[in-house]
């Protein structure tokens, strides 16, 4: 754990929202009963900034938010499989922009969509399990990475089709990988956390000629000299809990845990010694009633605010970058009383999107 | 490989064998032969050339027993078990009926001991004493009815003969009293002793005992007064008798029935049962023991259509000479050595005999891939899957042996889609891999192959040498009775509800068999190969550590790299461990690199492979230690290191040093030019 001497307290935001910004609910749609696990706008590519999509059930489907709280269905993807259960998806493309939408479960298969055609890109088998979370390299969007249940990380090229690396091993998750993320600026580093209680910090410097190698790779793809990372950078150990959401910010970490609060801190890697790390708690974000595991938090593009949502289905929309954090606004609605697991905030933060355990979907805007 | 004079030779091996009809299908082959062609007959001695590489296999490995053989012959079960049959059980009574002058009150109890005379104790004349192997209590005479008798085992006749058998006796030893347990047997008796010798010279004359039949006797004992005292020697396991005056007026005679018959008479096969009623009792154990152990070979070729017979002795192996003690060892024997071919075993009254034929499905297997030289490859394939094939052809064999085997059931009828089954999958791992017997090209195929045909004529002359005639006469008998098959169809068709009692009842028994035989082959040789791709096509295979699919052309390829160890990885780990030091300085890591994954690469696990790795790594690492001084001497540290725990010996350590001055001369003669 952390060590906290006197005047490196961490910050922690008061509850009282600044009413800097305020939503409003402009619409609220039922995609049906069963429960949805992730919702995500688009921002690989800026022709849909608009576009986001939902993954609950077998079911992928893909809406566009129009003026006035409007929502458009744009398209529906039905895996064939009745049993699949989708946990995550992300958007993505391919080296030409198509855009492409990725999404696991359950199944441990995961589903390229091509939203341009309308059809299956790609499957990708390997995990051993059901998969957690699936999130696109931004300064490459062909490559995505998955964590699962298998407690191994993949880094995927969906171009191609190859699984490049694998992070697992000696040195990898303990238990199921919950949630995974790419550094935004540092393409060789990713951040992943999940039951073993830890945030893990790889980098795939050594390996970058294989995913150099992945692009141009002609043969078929399960010839591919897949290798396995097996030792990460950095261990932290700063939940003592599942680790469920983490998110860079910067060459900070933003991670949660089921203890109400998400936590901003710094890994702080030693030249000698890499592997277990010290870890500086810089803030904390209080989420009430945000006890439950796998309910994950999103930020707008440039990483201003992050909304998350609750058991009671309330959304906190936290100021990230200023310190104390500061609380934007606390959202709630009567009718919206189930957990929410996944929000998703627009472009610029002005639209904020839940989807909750009970398949409804609410629309916020904010008030101008 | 195949040619004429090859055939030739052959056949001059199999000179004395015979190729007469048996059975009226027997006879359709013979006379099918007769219509061949001229080319069909160069097709059939060219098919006949397959038996040439497996018995010459079967020679090299013969004579590799011989300096070293993998297990002792006489160790083997069915050999000792054998060798128990011929051991003879002899039931001794007194009948009342011949001994009317006897009261029963006098004599009676009886002890029977068999026992040896043990010499090396002097005790006068009138003493004797035995050492004890058995007692046996008789406590009245036999009677019509009721049989009070003892029965006991002593060994077989040729060691009855020998002076360890003879000195075995029979004592009976007469006591008043009845109140002591047979091991304490003391006081006033009367006994009396027959010598073996006088059973053995008996149970020699009568002929018939090793067909089986009883042999009855009867002995006349003297029994003399005496004083038995307590024994004194191993405690119970000795009797003393200190004889009294030799008195003609104390002493009586008892008459005793003695029955001699072989321990295994009652398990005889068919064959046994032959009679020899019309050989003159002269010749007749000469005739039996010949008869007995002679067991006829027939070798199929040219797709089973002719064949060639031989005919060995004493049970013994044609390609290996190895006796076998009894048809049963002969069959496991054959099944277990010589797995190259298929056999059919069969007894009947008339002969006993073995079909063989050469298993094509494993030569054609055994046709390596293209650039490989079969004695690259490693050992452990071979002998990995010689087992499975093994297991695969005894299976075989319990095919082809039920239609002569008594118990013909239905439920082993029942049980045979399950052996096809096994056979199906025994097929699919034999095609899997090809086979190959390292050390075993093409140079020792012509090296070996005068000798390989040499044994086999040795062989017979060593079998046929002096009884050539009686042997004539005797296969002569063989061949041409008609009727061997009766035997099997009779007992084919006493089971009602079975397959082969239909395929039996015709008229023969080789029809059905040589069906069945075909059916089977066609199921491992041709169905395996498109089978085994089948069920490889009809799933997904994944590769086993990155769970990626695998492609088709991956399963059917032999290569499989996952177990390898990726060097570039585990050289960045290594490296990545070694940056962890802080105490090291970079050359020393350096070596210490270059070592760890030489060490991996080389597969260094031992001790003892320490000097050869130093050398070696000197040898490939000496140019980039020359130029530079710090991990030259780094190097040499470590070897001093390994030298202090003496892993390392001197003479090695200055060969490197050797090495490495070359090195550096070569680099000074560099520099000027």
């Amino acid at each position: 754990m952390a060590k906290t001497g006197l005047g490196c307290e961490p910050a922690v935001g008061s509850l009282t929202p600044s009413k800097k910004r305020e939503y409003k609910v402009t619409n609220r749609l039922h995609e049906g009963k069963r429960p949805l696990y992730a919702i995500a706008f688009n921002f690989v590519d800026s022709r849909y900034f608009d576009v986001f999509a939902t993954v609950g059930g077998n079911r992928v489907t893909v809406y566009r938010c129009l003026e006035g709280g409007l929502i458009a269905v744009l398209q529906a993807y039905i895996d064939e499989d009745k049993d699949e259960s989708f946990y995550t998806l992300s958007w993505a493309c391919d080296i030409d922009g198509t855009p492409f939408l990725v999404a696991g479960g359950s199944n441990g298969i995961i589903r390229v969509i091509n939203t341009g055609t309308e059809k299956i890109h790609k499957s990708f088998v390997g995990h051993g399990d059901s998969i957690n979370e699936i999130r696109t390299q931004s300064l490459k969007p062909s490559l995505v990475v998955s964590a699962s249940k298998d407690e191994s990380v993949r880094l995927w090229n969906i171009h191609t089709g190859i699984c490049i690396l694998i992070f697992a091993g000696a040195g990898g998750h303990r238990n199921e990988v919950l949630s995974v993320d790419f550094h935004p600026s540092d393409i060789y580093r990713i951040a992943s956390c999940g039951m073993d209680n830890t945030v893990k910090i790889w980098s795939m410097k050594e390996f970058w000629q294989y995913v150099e190698r992945s692009f141009t790779w002609t043969d078929l793809p399960s010839k591919f000299p897949t290798k396995y990372v097996q030792f990460p950078v950095f261990i932290a150990s700063v939940h003592s809990n599942y680790v469920d959401c983490n998110r860079w910010l910067g060459d900070f970490v933003l991670s949660k845990s089921v203890d109400n609060e998400i936590v901003l801190w710094e890994p702080k890697t030693r030249e000698q010694n890499p592997g277990e790390g010290a870890v500086d708690i810089l803030q904390k974000y209080p989420v009430p009633e945000c006890d439950i595991w796998f309910i994950k938090f999103s930020c707008d593009f440039h990483f201003n605010s992050a909304a998350i949502g609750n058991r009671e289905g309330k959304i906190f929309v936290w100021e990230l970058q200023c310190s104390p954090p500061v609380l934007i606004a606390r959202l709630s609605h009567v009718q919206c009383k189930s957990p929410i697991r996944q929000t998703a905030m627009s472009f610029d933060g002005s639209t904020i999107l839940s989807c909750c355990e009970d398949g409804s979907i609410w629309r916020w805007d904010a008030i101008q | 490989m195949p040619g004429l004079p090859l055939v030739d030779h052959e056949t001059a091996t199999l000179g004395c064998s015979c190729n007469r009809s048996r059975t009226s299908g027997q006879m359709c082959r013979q006379q099918s032969r007769g219509c061949l062609t001229a080319e069909e007959e160069l097709a059939a001695e060219e098919s006949l050339s397959i038996y040439c590489k497996p018995v010459e296999l079967y020679n090299i490995l013969q004579r590799r027993a011989i300096r070293s053989p993998s297990f002792l012959q006489r160790c083997l079960r069915y050999k000792i078990l054998a060798k128990r049959k011929k051991r003879i059980q002899v039931t001794i009574s007194i009948p009342g009926s011949m001994n009317p002058e006897l009261q029963p009150q006098n004599i009676f109890p009886l002890y029977l001991v068999v026992a040896r005379p043990i010499a090396d104790i002097a005790l006068g004349e009138h003493a004797a004493v035995f050492g004890v192997y058995r007692t046996y209590f008789l406590s009245s005479f036999c009677e019509y009815g009721k049989e009070p008798e003892a029965s006991f085992v002593i060994p077989e006749i040729r060691k009855l003969s020998t002076s360890c058998g003879a000195n075995l006796n029979l004592i009976l030893v007469s006591i008043g009293k009845l109140s002591f347990t047979a091991a304490k047997i003391e006081g006033n008796c009367f006994w009396g002793k027959i010598p073996i010798e006088s059973l053995y010279s008996s149970l020699n004359k009568c002929v018939t005992l090793s067909l089986g039949h009883r042999a009855e006797m009867i002995s006349t004992v003297d029994m003399h007064p005496s004083n038995l005292k307590p024994s004194f020697l191993d405690q119970d396991k000795c009797l003393n008798f200190r004889n009294q005056n030799v008195d003609s007026v104390s002493s009586f005679k008892i008459h005793v029935s003695l029955c001699a018959q072989e321990v295994g008479a009652k398990e005889r096969s068919p064959y046994d049962s032959f009679s020899y009623n019309d050989i003159p009792p002269s010749t007749l154990p000469h005739i039996i023991r010949l008869r007995s152990g002679n067991v006829l070979f027939n070798y199929r070729y040219y797709n089973n259509r002719l064949q060639k017979t031989e005919v060995t002795e004493d049970f013994s192996c044609p390609f290996c000479l190895v006796q076998c003690a009894s048809f049963k060892g002969l069959r496991y024997h054959l099944c277990a050595c010589h797995d190259l071919f298929n056999f059919e075993f069969w007894v009947t009254e008339e002969y006993q005999a073995v079909n063989v034929s050469v298993r094509t499905d494993l030569s054609r297997s055994e046709a390596l891939l293209e650039g490989v030289d079969p004695r690259l490859q490693t050992f452990y394939f071979c002998s990995k899957f010689r087992r499975r094939i093994r297991l695969q052809n005894c299976t075989h064999n319990v095919n082809h042996m039920r239609p002569h085997v008594l118990e013909l059931d239905s439920p082993e009828a029942a049980m045979e889609g399950s052996e096809d089954g096994y056979l199906q999958k025994g097929g699919v791992s034999s095609s899997s891999r090809p086979i190959s017997y390292p050390g075993l090209g093409a140079a020792a195929h012509k090296s070996m192959f005068g000798e390989a045909q040499l044994l086999p004529i040795m062989h017979r002359s060593e079998s046929y040498g002096s009884e050539n005639h009686n042997i004539a006469d005797f296969t002569d008998r063989i061949a041409s009775s008609p009727d061997t098959a009766t035997f099997c169809v009779a007992a084919a068709q006493a089971s009602t509800s079975n397959e082969y009692a239909h395929a039996l009842s015709g008229s023969s028994l080789l029809p059905s068999t040589m069906l069945q035989f075909a059916r089977t082959r066609r199921l491992s040789v041709e169905r395996a190969d498109p089978r085994s791709r089948a069920l490889l096509t009809k799933r997904q295979f994944f590769h086993s550590h990155r769970a990626q699919p695998m492609a088709l052309a991956q399963v059917f390829s032999d290569h499989d790299s996952e177990d390898e160890v990726d060097d570039d990885i585990v050289d960045f780990e290594d490296r990545r461990m070694l940056d962890d030091f802080v105490d090291v300085t970079e050359d020393e890591k350096q070596i210490m690199h270059l070592w760890n994954s030489f060490v991996r690469k080389q597969r260094v696990l031992a001790d003892g492979h320490i000097p050869w790795a130093c050398e070696a790594f000197t040898q490939l690492h000496g140019q980039d230690l020359i130029q530079a001084p710090a991990l030259l001497w780094c190097w040499r540290l470590f070897m001093v290191k390994l030298w202090n725990h003496s892993l390392l010996d001197a003479r090695t350590m200055n060969n490197c040093n050797i090495i490495l001055e070359k090195y550096q001369k070569e680099s000074l003669d560099h520099k000027p030019n």
